[in-house]
């Protein structure tokens, strides 16, 4: 069911996931479709995201946007009071203006391991840090035996935070811990974009990769054809699976399979990499004191891609 | 010429008997291919297809053995490979 | 006692890796209900792209594990590459052998031919040599009436009328049968073969073929009414099979007893098609799922392309395929459907079709014609094990009958 509508505000709203945003041009959406868009959102009960650019907004648009519970999503250089969830690209960051603030961090492997011993002063400093790889799909042998060691590197940063009695909130090691379900990006399903163009998409990197690619538009309404395969039952891989805190991003799903209900290799191994990197960091945490008594443990597995157990052929 | 079912091996022997079967095949048509030019190869043919051939003659042996199937002066045995029964062509 | 012939396994049937040659995309035939809406004269498969192709697979025996092998050649008409065919074959041979490949000892030739080169000399030459390894199927859809409003030439007769192939076909029947006593031929069914196919399969039997493998196409043909005329006819067949008491030595793929009962969501989950599990490898060296999904096989959507001979395969495309289940591409209507055993579904077509570019959404253009041929089937059964009851055959045949066993078509 639909509970959330994206709507990016201009063609050069920042990327807050694993795409790019390859469009150079400023294209602010109009006024029209920006009221219609809201109007979309009120009358299907949804919670709207609005995007930013990094340029400020002129004010007829601040009123439009303020006539609706919303949250914004912002770049660093767009940054204000008014800010919901920041999102930078670069580590030389200023962590000041950071402070309790939800925070994605977009990167990619090879600027991680660089970069990575920076990550604990942000826990230190923000609500929540959400990092986002974002050539995921690229990840190696290589990249993987470096993402499992910097994951345990961090689990005890993150172990520290929590003696020093903080609760640090860090998607690719405390989230599994703390869910109980699969909760994932879920495009398509309960998340839908709104273009500039007034069309929609099933999330931003669908229209940035083809336009025509569209699940309807403003006037005729939403037209999403197989959305049953954006649903956790209609993924076979997935619905076997207990790597709870994956993306599962539905457009690397298509990019790289062809469908977007299959994920690679590549996501399932850096998801279980997480998944069993936090099952050690909640193992440690209870062998030092009560620690999330009511969650299931993590159980250990003997694989890294639940396609192995989920393929038919086997 | 008369047919008559004389025994059964398990799949197990079957399967033995199956790979030996088409390997000689495999290799009486692949000397229908290469030639001597080919020395090093054809070499490890005229090898192969002796030992194939040994073991092939081997297998009935030792099954006949063990089965103590009948037998007839001029028959000859042969395997319904999908039932696993034996049968004896004799005169 | 009486037996009832059932129709054969296929050659290593689940164990065997099909890799197939899409050796031309030509055919001296433009059959009307062809699904390769791409054919050509101009894309032959160079040596050099199969030689490629050959070299990437058998030096990549970890990945394809398979017991046994079958090398499927089709085109088009792959006979119109026999040179070509036969130099693959003898470098196949020689390389399996050379580097000790598991496949040496359990492979298979196979070709789906129209069967109006097969009795030329290279063809014949080639027969000879790779006999015992070769599994050849001659298309021939029935009586000439029958197959001539399908299977005509690409060239009309000079007064502008269709030439059919059936004479061009019938005449290499009988050698065909002597070098493959225990062939089996293919007949596809579309809304205008309908009226014909009772006749045409007793034709088929009377010129030796013992086994008719028949599928209705899975493209969206049908007019309305189509299911009651197929239900009859099938009818019909069944009559004549049963009075003509050939059920003892022929086989008929459209009467089987396992089709038409309801399927458990979970213990017969399985997917119908084998695509994925198959190889494909065209003139351009690229490597598909089947070759239903080769781009000169597909109306509406793009090739879906899963690797090259230079670059390999690229597993993460196969995911889907060998993930896919019946339950996951099914709509509602078929998880419910009460006769659903034996309603196949080809992955190429259910993706032509497909709202989106998925091969996930099952294609139903078959259903009706599906359940017409259970309630035929239904019909045959019942008929036949009360003649067989009344014969006192009938407890020996169920003591003896085959074991059920699920197939997989493609």
């Amino acid at each position: 069911m639909l509970q959330y509508l994206v709507i990016l505000l201009d063609d050069t709203s920042t990327s807050f996931c694993h795409y790019s945003v390859n469009k150079k041009e400023r294209n602010l959406i109009s006024l029209d479709h920006l009221r219609k868009g809201i109007r979309f959102g009120m009358v299907e009960n949804l919670m709207i995201q609005f995007v930013y650019p990094d340029y400020p907004l002129p004010q007829e648009y601040l009123d439009v946007i303020d006539t609706i519970d919303h949250s914004n999503i912002k770049p660093m250089a767009a940054l204000d009071n008014d800010t919901d969830i920041v999102v930078i690209d670069d580590w030389e960051c200023d962590a000041t203006k950071l402070k309790d603030s939800v925070l994605v961090l977009r990167t990619n492997w090879k600027q991680f391991y660089e970069n990575h011993s920076k990550l604990k002063g942000l826990l230190n400093v923000v609500q929540r840090l959400n990092v986002v790889i974002t050539d995921l799909e690229r990840m190696n042998d290589c990249d993987r035996e470096n993402y499992k060691a910097v994951l345990e590197a961090m689990c005890k940063d993150i172990e520290a935070l929590y003696v020093d009695g903080k609760s640090p909130q860090f998607n690719l090691l405390t989230d599994r811990m703390m869910l109980t379900a699969m909760n994932n990006c879920n495009a398509g399903d309960t998340t839908i974009t709104l273009a500039p163009n007034g069309k929609f998409y099933t999330c931003p990197a669908f229209y940035y990769e083809d336009e025509s690619d569209t699940v309807g538009d403003l006037d005729s309404g939403l037209d999403i054809k197989n959305k049953q395969l954006y649903k956790l039952n209609y993924a076979p891989i997935c619905r076997k699976c207990d790597a709870w805190q994956c993306h599962r991003c539905t457009w690397l799903n298509r990019k790289t399979t062809l469908e977007v209900n299959t994920p690679s290799h590549e996501q399932c191994v850096a998801a279980h990499l997480e998944r069993n990197a936090s099952r050690e960091l909640m193992l440690s945490l209870r062998s030092k004191g009560t620690f999330l008594p009511d969650k299931e443990e993590i159980k250990e597995l003997t694989y890294l891609d639940p396609f192995e157990i989920a393929t038919r052929w086997k | 010429m008369t047919r008559k079912l004389v025994g059964q091996v398990t799949p197990e022997e079957k399967n033995e008997i199956l790979a030996l079967f088409e390997r000689r095949n495999g290799l009486n048509e692949l000397a229908k291919v290469l030639t001597a030019d080919n020395a090093e190869l054809y070499e490890k043919l005229v090898k192969d297809m002796g030992e194939t051939g040994t073991k092939f003659q081997g297998w009935w042996d030792t099954m006949a053995q063990k089965y103590n199937w009948e037998s007839s002066p001029n028959g000859n045995w042969e395997i319904n490979f999908d039932t696993c029964e034996i049968f004896l062509n004799a005169e | 006692m009486e037996k009832v012939k059932e129709s054969s396994q296929a050659w290593q049937s689940g164990v065997a890796k099909n890799i197939t040659f899409i050796v031309t995309k030509d055919c001296q035939l433009a059959c009307k209900y062809c699904y390769l809406v791409g054919k050509n004269e101009k894309e032959q498969m160079s040596w050099e792209t199969a030689k490629a192709a050959i070299n990437y697979i058998l030096s990549h025996e970890d990945d394809f594990r398979e017991e046994s092998v079958i090398w499927d050649f089709i085109g088009g008409e792959p006979f119109m590459e026999i040179d070509l065919i036969d130099k693959i074959c003898d470098y196949l041979k020689t390389e399996m052998f050379r580097l000790g490949h598991h496949w040496f000892n359990s492979y298979r030739f196979s070709f789906s031919t129209n069967g109006i080169n097969y009795h030329t000399p290279k063809v014949q030459e080639f027969i000879k040599k790779n006999h015992t390894h070769l599994s050849v199927g001659i298309t021939i859809d029935g009586t000439e009436r029958k197959h001539d409003l399908n299977r005509i030439y690409k060239q009309s007769n000079p007064d502008g009328s269709e030439h059919g192939s059936y004479q061009d076909v019938v005449r290499n029947i009988p050698l065909w049968l002597e070098q493959f006593p225990g062939a089996s031929t293919k007949v596809t069914i579309s809304s205008a073969d309908i009226p014909f196919i009772k006749e045409s399969v007793l034709h088929l039997y009377s010129l030796g073929i013992h086994e008719v493998n028949i599928n209705c196409v899975f493209e969206d043909v049908w007019q309305e009414g189509d299911d009651r005329l197929f239900e009859d006819q099938l009818m019909q067949l069944a009559d004549a099979i049963i009075d003509g008491g050939y059920y003892t030595d022929y086989a008929c793929s459209f009467f089987s007893e396992n089709i038409g009962k309801p399927l458990d969501p979970v213990l017969e989950n399985q997917n119908w098609c084998g695509a994925g599990k198959m190889l494909a490898v065209d003139a351009a060296g690229m490597f598909y799922p089947c070759t239903r999904f080769a781009g000169y096989s597909l109306r509406e959507k793009k090739p879906i392309i899963i690797g090259n001979v230079r670059d390999g395969i690229d597993k993460n495309k196969l995911r889907p395929f060998l993930t896919l289940d019946r339950t996951t591409q099914s709509p509602q209507k078929c998880l419910d459907c009460e006769v659903a055993s034996g309603c196949a579904w080809c992955q190429g077509e259910n993706y032509d079709a497909a709202a989106t570019s998925t091969i996930y959404q099952r294609a139903t253009a078959i259903c009706l014609m599906h359940k017409a041929r259970v309630r035929a089937n239904n019909y045959y059964w019942n008929r036949l094990y009360r003649k067989l009851e009344l014969e006192g055959q009938r407890e020996e045949f169920e003591k003896n009958k085959p074991s059920e066993v699920s197939s997989v078509n493609c």
